[in-house]
Parts: C-alpha cells; structure tokens; sequence
C-alpha cells in the first residue's frame, strides 16, 4: 500500500497544483474553470509542435507554451469579464465547459491524436524509500504546489496586490467605485493561473501519458481537491491533492478495487458535499 | 405547443434537404457505372486510423488510372464512424444501404466489426479490413481482415519473448476495453499450450487512457516480473515506459504488439528499458531498403500516405480484392463479389507471412505470422530483429 | 381583455392532436424516408430525448449537469442487461425500467449534490461521467462480451419501424416534460432557477424542486439511453463518453433546450452538423469546435436559438405589462384588530462583531397590519429574514397562533401559514402570472378566484408571461400569489418599491383592506411614510437593530424620540 501511495505522488502534486489553481478562481474572480487542465493541455502541445516542428529547443517552445498557455487563460478571461461581469458563477463556469470541449476537439484538429514526442525537462528517479523510487518529477510538483500555495497565501494576504484581489473578490462593487480596476485584475488572475497550469503540466506531460484528453479530464481530480478546501482554502487544496493522488496509487495495487480507483474523486467529492453541508445555509445572493 | 409543430416542420425540411443531397450518390447496381466499395474508419475523435483507408483510396485511385476493372472505375467510399457506435451503425448504413456497395475495403477501426457484422451478414456484403482490432472481426463470417490482428500477435509476442529471448517472468498488464479479455486469455492459453509456460503474474485492471500508470508498474515490479507483456495503444504505452524509466527500472523487458509500431512512438519513447519488442504484422515498413515494400512504400510516399502498419493493411486489402474482382467473369456486383471472395485462391504477399484468403469460414482468424523488431533506449527508430517470420506453430 | 387563463380544453388538447400529429409525420417519414435517414433520423430522436432531459435540469431549474450520457449509460445497462437475461416483457418494458433506473441514480447523485448551491452539481456530474466513463469500459456492458444484441419489439423490428417506434417515444416524452412543466414540480423547478429564497418563501421545498428536476432529467437521459442500444443492437460504452455529456450540455444551452422544440431542433443539429461537415469534406472534429464556439457565444450574449426565434416570431407585443392602480377600491368594512397571531420575543442576531439586531419584542395583531419603519440598516430586512427563518443563527422565539417556530425551516414556516414577500424581484420570469399565483398559492384555486384577486391589485392578467411584466407589477404578483396562499401572516417588506410615488396610496387603500378581504394579517415593511400612514393601526420603529417605539399609530409618530432618532428630516412627517 505504502508503495502505491509513493507512486500516486506525482499525480497527487499535479492534483495539488491545479487545485490550487482553480481554488484562486473561485475565490477571487467566481469561476470554476473547468477549462484549467485544458489550457494546460493545448499549451503543452503547442510546446512540443514548436520544438519539432519549427526546431525550437526544448527549453525555448516551452516557454512559449507556457506564455501561450497564460494568453489563452487571460483572453478566456478577458471574454468572461466583459460579457458576463455581472453573471453568477453558474453561468460564467459554464463558458468554461463550452471552452473545454472546444480545446479538446481543436487540439484533435491541430495536433492529431498520436502520442506527442514530448522531451521530458526532468526525467529519472530522485531517491528511493522502501525500494519504491520517488522520482524527480514528483518530488518538483510537490514542492511546486506547496511553493505556490504559500507564495499565493502571503500574495494575498500580505501585499497591496493582494489586498485589491481580495476586495474586488469580496465587495466588487466598492472596490470598482474605489477605482481598484476590476477587469485587468481579473485577467491577471485568469493569466497566472493558466501560466501556472501550464507550466505544472509541462513538467508532468512528458513523464505519463499526454494524450489530449485525459490531460483535459485532470480537472476532475483537482476540483475534488480544490472541494476539500470548500474552493477557499488553499492549504486544504494542496493536502487534498496529494491524499487523492495517494489513495488512488494506494487503490491500484488492489486488483478488486481498480474500479474504485475511477470512482475516488467522485466519492470525494460527494463525500465533502455532504460534510460541508449538514447545515442548509442561504447566501445573500439568491 | 405550437412550437413542436414549428420544430417538426424544421426537422422535416433539414431532413428532406439532406434526403435530397443523398441522391446525388448514384448506385452501382450493375451496367457500366462505377463500382462502389467503401470502408467505415476512425477518422476522428480520441483515437483515429486514417492511413488504411488512405492507402486503400490510393490503390483504387492507381487501378483507375490504368483504365479501371473491366473498364469500370472503382469509387471508393471512406466513412467516418467517430468511435461512436451509433455513428459507424449509419456510416455501414449509409455506404452498404444507401449508395450499394459491392464490398467493404479497408475499413479500420476499434468497433465497426463488432456492431456491423450482423448487418453485414443480412445484407450479404463481405468486408476485407484493413485494420481488424475487435474480435468480431476475426470470428465472423462476413469479415476477414488483411491484418494478424492483436490476438495472435500477442501469442507471437510472448512466443517471441519466452523462446527467442530466453526470458521468464512474463507478466501481462492488459488494458481491456470491450469485450476483448476472452480473446487475449485465449492467446495467453495458446502460448502457454505450446511452450508450457505460464505468466508470472497477469493484470486485466490496467486502465485504457489512464493518466498515470506509476502504481500498475510497481505493482509488476515488486511482482517480480522481468519483462511485460501489455496490450496497449501508443499513448498508453508512452505512459507505461514513462512510468518505469522514472521508477529507475531500466531492466524490463517490454513485449508489445502492432498497435505501438509506429516512427512517432519510436521518437517519443526516450527510455525503452531493456527494449521494446514487437511482432511486426506486416513486413516492417521502417526497413526502408526492403524489396517487400518497395511497391507500398512507393504509392504511399507519391500520396503522401504517412507509412505505418495501418497504411501496409489498408494497400493490402485494397489489392487482395483488386486481384479477386478481376478475375470475375460477367457483371461485377455484390452477388458476384461476394461468391468470388468466398472462392478465391489464397493470395501469396511478401508484406505478409501468411497467404491470404476470405473463403467461406465462420470465422477469419488464420493469419499467424509477424515479423519481430526491437525499439532500444536511446536509439529513437525501429530495427528488424530477425531475418525471417516469427509463426505460431500448427498443432 | 380576458384576465382568465384559457380553458382546460385548449390546455390539455392541442398538445394531444399536436403530439399525434407528430406521430403521423413520424410515421410518414418512416415510411418516405431513405433508408440511411431513416437510420440517422434515429440517432436524432436518441439525442433529443436526452436534450430535453437537459432542458429540464439547465433550462428550466438553472443547474449544471455534466453527465446526461452517464445516465443514458444506466438506461442502456438496464435494457441490455434485462435483454441478457431474457426478462419478461419485452423492449417496451425494459425501456421503461431504464429510464426509472436512471432516475434514481440521478437522485442518488444529486441528493448531495443538491444542498449547496453554486457549480457543485457541475463538479459532481462531470466527475461522475468521468468515472463512469473508465469504469465502463473495464467492465462493459451485459451481453456486448458473447454478442447477445437487444431484441427490438416485433411490430418495430427493421429500422423504419423502429424510428417510428422512436417518435413515437419522443413525442410521448415531450408530452411528458409539456405537462410535467405545468404541475406544481414544473413551476418549482423555474422558481428554483430564478431565486431558492423565493421557490422557499412559497412553501416550496428547494430541494424537492431541483431534486425533481435532475431525476426527471435523468430519466430522460435514461430512456434515451435504452433506445441507443435497440438502435445499435448492443450497448457500447463509446457512445457515453464524459465528451459527449459536455458536448450534449453545450448544445443544451446553444439551443435552448427547456423549450420543447428547441430540444428537438437541438437533436437536429447533433446529426445534421457532423452530417454537413461530412458532406463538406470537414473533418469531423470540427463539429465540437463549432458546438464550443456557438455555446461561448449562447452564454455570453445570455441568448440562445430558442429565444432568438422566438423574438422573431413574436416581435409584436413586447411593451411591458405594468399595474392599473387608479380606481379606488371598493369599500369594506374593516374590522378592529384582535389578540396578536405572530409574536416575536427578544429576537436578536450577530454578523460577527455587528450586532444587527438585538431583543426585538413585537407582536401583530389577527386581522390586523403592523407597520415597521426605520432608517436605512436599522435591520427591518434582516428581521424579515429572521421571523421567516431564513437566519437560522438568530436567538429568540417567533410563535404563529401560539405556535413556535423555532428551528423550522423556511418552506416549513410557509406551510404553517407564516408567508413573506421580497424587496428584490424574485419572480421567475419564464412562467405565466397564472402558473405562478398557482405556486406560490399552493391551494386549489378558481380561475375566478386568481382573476379578482389580480384585479383587486390592478396586476397583469393571469395568462400574461412574467417575462414581460414590469418589476413593480411583478412585486405585487407576489404579493396576490402569497395573499391566496391564505397565510395567518404575510410579511410584506417594501411592497411599493417599484411603483410610481401616486400609486402608493392607491395599494395602500388596497393594503388596508387586505385583513378584511383575504383574512390575512400583515406586517409591513415600507420607507413611505405616507403609505404607512395610510394603511397601519399600529407602528413599530426600529433603530440600530433596536427597538425605539411601539404602539398606535398616532403615538408613536409624536413620539420626540422617534423623530429626533430615526427621521432627521421631519418636513417628512
């Protein structure tokens, strides 16, 4: 079991990252960005069309995925908050459903469905514990979650920067008449978050398998995450992200559960729904 | 509810536009017009096979250009079943039903078989895959693919493992999606029948298009298994390797089928372990100065046909049937093709290492013989491991 | 102009001959149709029951379901596990088993799912497709590993049949969704996606009405799901893929599946756009793309086909609907106000260091109106919301007729005869005046009835859509809706906000009457003193969350403390 929960490690840091990723939206431009794997997705491949077929060093086309990554985000971004500034987050989530088909089926379009010859930037074992090998690329998103997470919590809670964020977030309407400018804030969100994205997934894409679509779906995972944290909490995202990734290793050395495998962020996630709610609460909003 | 009323009347004109679109076809019913054969492919979705159709258009294209069959052109139909079972129930509706083809030709996909062969059976239409994946393709009686397929292949591949290279400890992780587990145990069974050995350890859980196959590999690690025997499609194995190169396994052995051959996978694998081996289906297409391949390979480079193992199925199903057809005295309609498959002569190819014939058997799983190559770390590109076919013994 | 809605005949037949009509047409393209479109057309009929499932969940009740194929999954599960086991009573039977499996897997689901609201049934769903999409293909569907393929009915048996048989299903569960959309569910599940305080202040239960809404839903899907796998003859698990969930959901939203025939239109386009792309040579990937495409720009411009064709189509009477409140009422007698029927006692609530209300005492009196009056954030809206149990956090007691109501919950508290109205616009705008009074009222009630009440406050006609009534008139539907429901109270906060400054003492003529009329007592929140004036016996004032006077009317507004505290500008008075 040990063993599995090691394995299930890298995943679980690429779950924390995300989660990460899409609890800073819901907080502090009221999106679930279901989209989030998906710009990590097409930036990635257009990382690897760059390095193959314009000759790009490795190092160089991924750059520019991951700046192409963050574009995509931010223009998304840019589209929600100028038509749907005033919508719920039902309806703004829901672009994000529509963009998510969109990359997956463009992405079939531009680069095919053959596995991408992916040059992985870091490749191999880092140490071993118990004679299972903790390799390199778990031991990078790990630390790179925990590393955004902190650096996120100490942005928001420490900086001007932050203390804008948080008032748009909280009181938009009196941040704008403060002259807090509503819509760039966003799209910077909406930016980093997608260079964020895109770069976890980069370093992870070379190393598991990188078709379009199960990249896309790594979604599903980091909202189970993001839901430990109530899609507020980013201490709780990452540990949600790294147990899930755990546990779902753990699951995979038992043949009777592989099913269960599938279905783990699913129970999470409905697991979470019922602790966090065994009080009906009414928002002001509705 | 006036507006269902509205919507029926739009439903209808949209219908009836495109019911009128449809006539355009024509049928080959018999006389002097085109000869209709079509294929129902992957061609888009998650997973697509685009190259045997293609080399199939290709073959047909060249027989039209040299004045057709019998003074008849060939119109080759190419449909698109978008790994939607609904959708490649219509497209085999559309091409058998609608615009009458004689045969079907070089069709590749994961489901066509499975969901069509009933159809084809009442229909009375034969189909020659290009790409056979799905067992229906191999035991029904309307369907006889040009390629090995990847049940055999797997019975050559451990074949290839246990008694060429010399190794045991093989372990299976299968990724099992449809009804394939029967078909791949009954290979295992037929290898274990002939060399007496049996799998140190068999996983059938392996996820089809997972994400991270980490926990699978050191599963089969601390199983003890030497070399690993998997199923999969290229993305999947790509993880696979992946997987085992960042545990530091650098010593397995890896035995896999036709479905990974391919230059692309070959770039993209950095770290092949102890080596990748695959019974190549048809005579590999990567031993570039081969006389075997010298016709295919210059076809498919003039049309720009990208040469994989998909390519090689669909050019040789395309010219098996050209072959047959020809020799077909008097109209050439699906009646009389059907009757000349059923009776044909086997068909000798050096891209193969079984002759082939359609015949009348219930089920077309006769073609035993791959061609082993190997993919080692580090060298990006696929090299012939032996000089002559690899063949599941005869009982 | 006629304020009844139209008769009964009209209501339940011309959706009956409109339905068989569909039937013969069905019939007839069965029967005219080429082979091939035959076959396609039923791929249609498979996409637009599932549509109109997804109608009912994102287009009426307003949620995000992500996972409509998965429940198409359990349908076709259901009928080809019961074909495998060779189940009695044939396809018909087993197709209805399908889809009541699938509903309960929906309840299943969106039981958690449903509490919080949000995107949460967003996540839950697209984790589920996600999951069931893995697990099915490991463990594949019954019958598909020795090829048993589901056996169609006999009389439908070929395809042509079967497409018949196909509309024929289609047809019955868009009749279905036709009339479900009218009963109490129906108007729930639009309440719910407008506003769950205000589907709550009506007495009905949040969680029923979206609850209702997903199963229905997922029945659907499930239906769907079963006629898929007699189309195909086996189930696949390619044909539920988590894509085509999102890409069904943003066809859904692109054509505006809660109205019936967009739905079918809808399923139109699902085959006619990869069936163009094909005939254009596209590749077929293309056609997701242009799905994203149009469903960004649906969400976007908050449009969709099937709101667009319908501006067209009606482009006459688009004016707003407003209120006639000019003639004064007729007189009644009013009678004097009796013992008091709600009594709140030391009612105090804390937003963490704020004290918005602290020991509130009041009391209103049977056949009665109290008045409350207040500065701006003396906390006459949060008392509302507390004495109708929408601050569970709030200490104090709040007894109706003797009763406590503590710990209730706010649909509990409408049931037991406590009603409330809200300053903002919480009427939902997709149903008609009528179906809305009908739900709030939760009683039987003559058309009679509904008309002379909506007279009396010089609403809309019954039959009028609330899309195309002003939001003054609006409020005072809700207050007609909420008055039928015959409560012992209703608590009306600002009612007048929204009308014209000269109607105000027209309502408030009518306000007055109101004890007399509906025997409802009322407790009533407004800013215009004037209306206050006009209308209440008794006054309360509240100040910082407290209370400054109480008492008759008279007293209290000469009360030096009142006026100097609370009104500042006394020309006001």
């Amino acid at each position: 079991m040990l063993q599995g929960a090691l394995a299930g490690l890298a995943a679980g840091g690429l779950y924390a990252v995300l989660a990460v990723c899409l609890t800073l939206m819901s907080r502090l431009v009221r999106v679930v960005n279901f989209a989030q794997s998906a710009t990590g997705m097409f930036g990635c491949y257009v990382a690897v069309y760059l390095s193959v077929h314009a000759g790009l060093p490795t190092w160089a086309a991924t750059v520019v995925g991951i700046l192409l990554g963050g574009a995509l985000s931010a223009l998304l971004g840019w589209i929600i908050s100028t038509w749907l500034a005033e919508a719920d987050i039902g309806t703004r989530s829901a672009v994000t459903v529509a963009v998510l088909l969109l990359l997956i089926s463009l992405s079939f379009i531009l680069f095919g469905n053959k596995p991408q010859p992916f040059h992985p930037i870091l490749d191999g074992p880092a140490f071993s514990v118990n004679g299972v090998v903790v390799s390199q690329v778990t031991v990078v998103t790990v630390v790179l979650s925990v590393a955004i997470a902190v650096g996120c919590r100490a942005l928001l809670g420490r900086t001007s920067f932050g203390l804008e964020l948080r008032a748009l977030s909280e009181r938009p309407t009196t941040a704008e008449l403060m002259g807090i400018p509503a819509k760039p804030l966003a799209v910077a969100v909406w930016a980093v978050t997608g260079l964020l994205s895109t770069l976890v997934i980069s370093i992870v894409a070379p190393s598991q398998s990188n078709d379009a679509t199960s990249l896309s779906m790594l979604v599903v995972p980091a909202a189970a995450a993001a839901l430990l944290g109530g899609f507020r909490r980013l201490d709780l995202a990452v540990v949600g992200g790294l147990v899930l990734g755990m546990a779902q290793g753990a699951v995979a050395q038992v043949d009777s559960l592989s099913v269960v495998r599938y279905f783990l962020p699913f129970l999470v996630i409905v697991g979470l729904l019922l602790w966090s709610q065994r009080k009906e609460v009414w928002d002001v909003a509705r | 509810m006036r507006k269902i009323m509205r919507s029926v009347a739009v439903a209808a004109a949209v219908t009836l536009v495109a019911a009128g679109c449809a006539d355009s076809g024509g049928g080959s019913g018999s006389g002097s017009g085109p000869i209709v054969v079509g294929s129902v492919n992957a061609l888009s979705g998650a997973a697509t096979f685009p190259e045997a159709s293609a080399a199939a258009k290709a073959v047909f294209d060249a027989a039209n250009a040299s004045g057709g069959v019998n003074g008849r052109q060939i119109q080759y139909k190419a449909l698109d079943d978008k790994g939607d079972p609904a959708a490649a129930a219509t497209a085999a509706r559309e091409v058998v039903g609608a615009d009458n083809a004689v045969a079907l030709v070089g069709s590749s996909s994961l489901i066509e078989c499975e969901i069509n062969n009933k159809y084809y059976e009442q229909q009375k239409i034969l189909s020659i895959s290009g790409i056979g994946v799905d067992p229906a393709c191999f035991n029904s009686p309307n369907i006889s693919p040009a390629n090995v397929g990847p049940y055999h292949d797997m019975t050559l591949t451990l074949l290839y493992g246990s008694e060429v290279l010399k190794l045991d400890n093989i372990c299976a992780l299968l990724e099992i999606a449809g009804n394939t587990l029967p078909s791949y145990q009954a290979a295992i069974d037929e290898w274990t029948k002939i060399t007496g050995k049996k799998l140190t350890y068999l996983d059938a859980t392996v996820p089809y298009g997972g994400s991270d196959y980490t926990s699978y590999i050191v599963k089969a690690r601390s199983a003890g298994c030497k070399a690993i025997t998997v199923n999969p499609v290229e993305p999947d194995s790509i993880g696979q390797l992946k997987a085992a190169a960042a545990q530091g396994w650098n010593d397995v052995t890896w035995l896999l089928l036709t479905s990974v051959y391919s230059e692309n996978y070959a770039k993209a694998v950095s770290n092949a372990g102890a080596g990748v081996y695959v019974p190549a289906e048809f005579y590999p297409f990567t031993d570039a100065a081969s006389s075997q391949n010298k016709e295919w390979r210059e076809l498919m480079t003039k049309n720009n046909i990208p040469l994989t193992s998909f390519s090689q199925g669909g050019y040789l199903a395309a010219k098996y049937f050209l072959q047959v057809i020809k020799g077909i005295q008097g109209d050439i309609n699906r009646e009389s093709v059907t009757k000349a498959l059923q009776e044909m002569q086997p068909i000798t190819d050096p891209m193969v290492g079984t002759p082939y014939v359609f015949g009348k058997g219930k089920t077309h799983h006769d073609n035993t013989a791959g061609w082993p190559i190997k993919l080692t770390t580090g060298s990006n590109k696929w090299e012939l491991a032996a000089d002559d076919w690899l063949r599941i013994p005869k009982n | 102009m006629s304020r009844a809605e139209s008769g009964p005949l009209t209501r339940f037949g011309v959706p009956l001959v409109v339905t068989g009509a569909a039937i013969v047409v069905g019939y007839l393209f069965s029967v005219g149709l080429d082979g091939y479109f035959v076959y396609l057309g039923m791929s249609a009929i498979v996409a637009g029951i599932a549509l109109l499932g997804l109608g009912v969940v994102t287009g009426s009740a307003g949620m995000v379901s992500l996972c409509q194929l998965t429940f198409a999954a359990v349908g076709a599960w259901v009928v080809s596990g019961l074909n495998r086991i060779g189940a009695p009573g044939g396809f018909l039977v087993w197709l209805v088993c399908g889809g009541i499996a699938a509903g309960l897997v929906g309840v299943l689901v969106g039981l958690p799912a449903l509490r919080l609201r949000g995107i949460n049934l967003a996540v839950v769903t697209l984790g589920l497709a996600a999951a069931a999409d893995l697990t099915l293909v490991q463990i594949q569907f019954p019958g598909t590993v020795d090829g048993v393929s589901v056996e169609r009915p006999e009389s439908f048996s070929d395809d042509r049949g079967y497409f018949w048989l196909g509309t024929i299903v289609l047809a019955l569960c868009c009749l279905l969704v036709h009339f479900l959309r009218r009963t109490r569910w129906g108007s729930g599940w639009q309440a719910v996606a407008f506003s769950e305080r205000g589907t709550a202040a009506a007495g009905a239960s949040v969680r029923t009405s979206k609850l209702s809404a997903f199963a229905v839903s997922a029945a659907l899907g499930g239906v769907a799901g079963g006629l898929l796998t007699g189309q195909v003859g086996l189930a696949f698990p390619a044909s539920f893929t988590a894509m085509q969930s999102l890409a069904l959901y943003v066809l859904a939203i692109m054509s505006g599946a809660h109205l019936i025939d967009m739905a079918v239109f809808g399923a139109v386009l699902w085959v006619a756009v990869p069936e163009l792309l094909k005939r254009w040579g596209v590749p077929q990937d293309w056609g997701f793309v242009v799905f994203g495409l149009l469903g960004t720009h649906a969400l976007t411009t908050g449009g969709n086909l099937g709101t667009a064709v319908r501006e067209l189509w009606r482009r006459r009477s688009k004016e707003a609907a407003g209120v006639e409140l000019t003639a004064p009422p007729a007189e009644v007698d009013v009678p004097p106000p009796g013992e008091p029927v709600l009594v709140v006692r030391d009612l105090s609530v804390n937003f963490g260091e704020v004290k918005a209300l602290s020991g509130v005492h009041l009391a209103v009196p049977s056949n009665g109106v109290l008045g409350v009056i207040g500065p701006n954030g003396a906390g006459k809206s949060t008392l509302v919301d507390i004495i109708s149990g929408f601050l569970p956090q709030a200490t104090g007691a709040v007894e109706l007729d003797g009763r406590s109501l503590n710990g209730l919950s706010p649909t509990r508290r409408a049931r037991a005869g406590l009603r409330r109205t809200f300053q903002q616009d919480r009427v939902p705008a997709g149903l008609t005046v009528g179906a809305y009074v009908r739900f709030v009222a939760r009683r039987r009630l003559s058309s009679s009835e509904i008309t002379e009440a909506l007279e009396f406050f010089g609403c809309p006609p019954a039959r009028t859509p609330l899309r195309r009534v002003d939001v003054g008139a609006r409020r005072l539907v809700e207050v007609v809706g909420h008055l039928l429901a015959k409560p012992k109270v209703l608590l009306l906060d600002e009612p007048a906000a929204g009308l014209p400054h000269e109607e105000h003492v027209a309502l408030g003529a009518r306000l007055r009457q109101v004890p007399a009329r509906f025997g409802v007592s009322v407790l009533l929140i407004e800013h215009d003193l004037d209306l206050v004036r006009s209308v209440c016996d008794t006054i309360t004032v509240l100040d910082f969350g407290q209370v400054l006077a109480s008492g008759p009317q008279a007293e209290v507004l000469a009360n030096p403390e009142v006026l100097k505290a609370y009104m500042g500008e006394t020309e006001l008075l």
